[in-house]
């Protein structure tokens, strides 16, 4: 049998996620553990952190996230790639290293990416339309060398802001690979394949009733959910599991739809690295719960670099919302956004939506209302607010409805956010330099 | 028939863009779905929740279909007015609940109301 050059697990595929799922793949004995911690917009807070104050800006997580998985990871020689540094990969670097101390970890290295904050360089960004409003933020998507740079000259833990999520795989597997644009290709798909961790082994994902497919996990399941890990070989096809003993689903149908995920043209989808083509990727059944994964090509260098900015609109989005319960909830709920929808006159219909939350404000047109009694809904308002005031407004006339609305209004909630716009870009590779800033325990 | 019968999907964002994939079940399912789910038929039904085109890529070897809406989210999530940010997650759903005929001949519609009784 062929034996596979590395061996990755997915720890965590966004800011929030769990925990647990990466300490078990690191005890598992995989080479390296990766957490993707890094939404679009979660660089948006990041940023906001790191303007108020320099030390801070990376994720808010790092400590609860890495405390129980350093020693583990020491332990088993397991190394650590993330993009938790988020906006400030250095001042994370640092904490890192002193947990690792706190921890009686003597001697970890830690390499901090630096570069993908372009910013300063937004004039040479070509964006896909004017930003027309401040520029909170200018990220650009570093691919996998300066990480697999890193890891080559030793480092323990890498920790980056924004990077292309499956060069975080890629960097790891990249100087274990048969040279050539194919193999590293193939390890570029796998990241892309393994970067949303349990959306890959049977989380968000409902099987086809009746169509012989395993049945959906149950609740147990789904709370001891096992997170994928994948036996990358040297030409860079891969086999996708699970942890010996963890529970999911690991199967053609959920493989192909995660590699479909957040793809736009599967048979071009660009990298920073490379532009991989996965019309032609085979998921074969290799023993239980276990996918190889092959056939991705390469299409070559993309031209440009993604770019992600975030546009910094003046004002708010107010996001409110109150409950009606009993016999009629529905009746009055209806009464009640109309009649909001007249005391909120002044707003234009394209800023403002008033849904009946629990009758169809998620799909809207496009919900199946259920015809029967509904027990209780929300009046949800959201709009679109030139300043603080404005968002108060909404907020009150809201919880007005609960003396002056339709009986039983209650239970008001409510949230101000600010407006931020993500608008994409694309920069020459040539004015995105990367560097390496090293932290030791 | 329902979407969802024949085949499993999800939906992702990025940016102003929606994407939705359609994975089916068999061949013959892969085939019905490719004849029945036209972006010239889709782009009505879509365009009463979200604007924009519908583009649609098959993916043969992975009985897949994958249909990108470039517009749907002017802004992004984070400048949506749906309740909450993440509503786009269940966006699959638009495509999971419409109804088709067999050979994918009649006109695609949302599927009959379902009752709501005990």
């Amino acid at each position: 049998m062929e034996s596979p050059v590395c061996v990755l697990g997915a720890g965590a595929g966004f800011a929030g996620d769990r925990i647990d799922p990466a300490v078990v793949l690191a005890r598992s004995g995989v080479d390296a553990v990766v957490l993707e911690c890094l939404a679009e917009r979660t660089l948006v807070p990041a940023i906001r952190a790191r303007r108020d104050n320099p030390q801070a800006g990376y994720d808010p997580r790092l400590v609860r996230r890495l405390t129980p998985l350093l020693p583990v990871a020491r332990e088993k020689g397991c190394r650590i790639v993330s993009n938790l540094g988020a906006a400030n990969p250095v001042a994370a670097a640092e904490r890192i290293a002193r947990l690792a101390r706190e921890l009686g970890l003597p001697g970890l290295k830690v390499a901090a990416i630096v570069g993908d904050d372009v910013l300063d360089r937004a004039a040479q960004v070509r964006w896909v339309r004017e930003p027309g409003a401040p520029l909170l933020g200018a990220h650009a998507y570093l691919g996998c060398h300066p990480l697999a740079d890193a890891l080559a000259q030793g480092a323990d833990v890498v920790v980056t802001g924004r990077v292309a999520d499956s060069a975080l795989f890629s960097a790891v597997v990249r100087d274990r690979l048969v040279p050539g644009e194919e193999a590293l290709a193939g390890a570029i798909g796998v990241g892309h394949l393994l970067e949303c961790g349990g959306q890959l082994t049977g989380g968000n994902y409902e099987p086809i009733a009746g169509a012989g497919l395993p049945p959906p996990l149950s609740a147990e399941q789904y709370a001891r959910l096992g997170y994928p890990l994948a036996r990358v070989m040297a030409d860079g096809s891969a086999e996708i599991g699970l942890p010996a003993g963890a529970p999911g689903i690991v199967d053609a149908l959920t493989c192909s739809l995660q590699l479909l995920y957040e793809v736009h043209d599967p048979s071009y989808y660009a990298t920073p690295d490379l532009v991989v083509d996965f019309s032609g990727v085979r998921f074969d059944p290799v023993g239980e719960n276990r996918i190889r994964m092959s056939g991705v090509r390469s299409k070559g260098p993309p031209p440009t670099l993604k770019v992600a900015g975030f546009v910094d609109r003046p004002g708010f989005i107010m996001d409110c919302e109150i409950a009606l319960a009993g016999a009629g909830a529905r009746e009055r709920a209806e009464v009640m956004a109309r009649a909001l929808r007249l005391r909120l006159g002044d707003w234009a219909d394209a800023d403002i939506s008033i849904d009946l939350v629990g009758a169809g404000s998620v799909l809207r047109a496009g919900s199946q209302l259920l015809r029967g009694a509904i027990p209780e809904l929300r009046v949800h308002v959201s709009a679109r607010c030139s300043d603080g005031e404005q968002a108060q407004t909404i907020e009150d006339e809201v919880y007005a409805m609960t003396l002056s609305g339709p009986a039983g209004g209650s239970s008001v909630r409510s949230e101000k956010r600010p407006r931020i716009e993500v608008l994409d870009g694309f920069i020459e590779h040539a004015r995105v330099p990367t560097q390496i800033v090293w932290s030791q325990s | 028939m329902r979407v969802g019968d024949i085949a499993a999907g999800r939906a992702g964002d990025k940016g102003d863009m929606l994407d939705l994939s359609l994975v089916a079940r068999d061949q013959a399912a892969y085939e019905l779905l490719c004849k029945a789910l036209t972006p010239e038929r889709l782009a009505p039904l879509m365009n009463r929740v979200v604007p924009g085109p519908v583009l649609r890529y098959e993916v043969p070897g992975l009985r897949a279909l994958k249909f990108v809406l470039p517009q749907a989210l002017p802004g992004g999530v984070y400048a949506s007015l749906h309740p909450g940010l993440h509503w786009q997650k269940a966006a699959i759903w638009l495509l999971l609940d419409l109804s088709i005929e067999d050979e994918g001949r009649s006109l695609l519609a949302p599927c009959d109301q379902p009752e709501n009784s005990p």
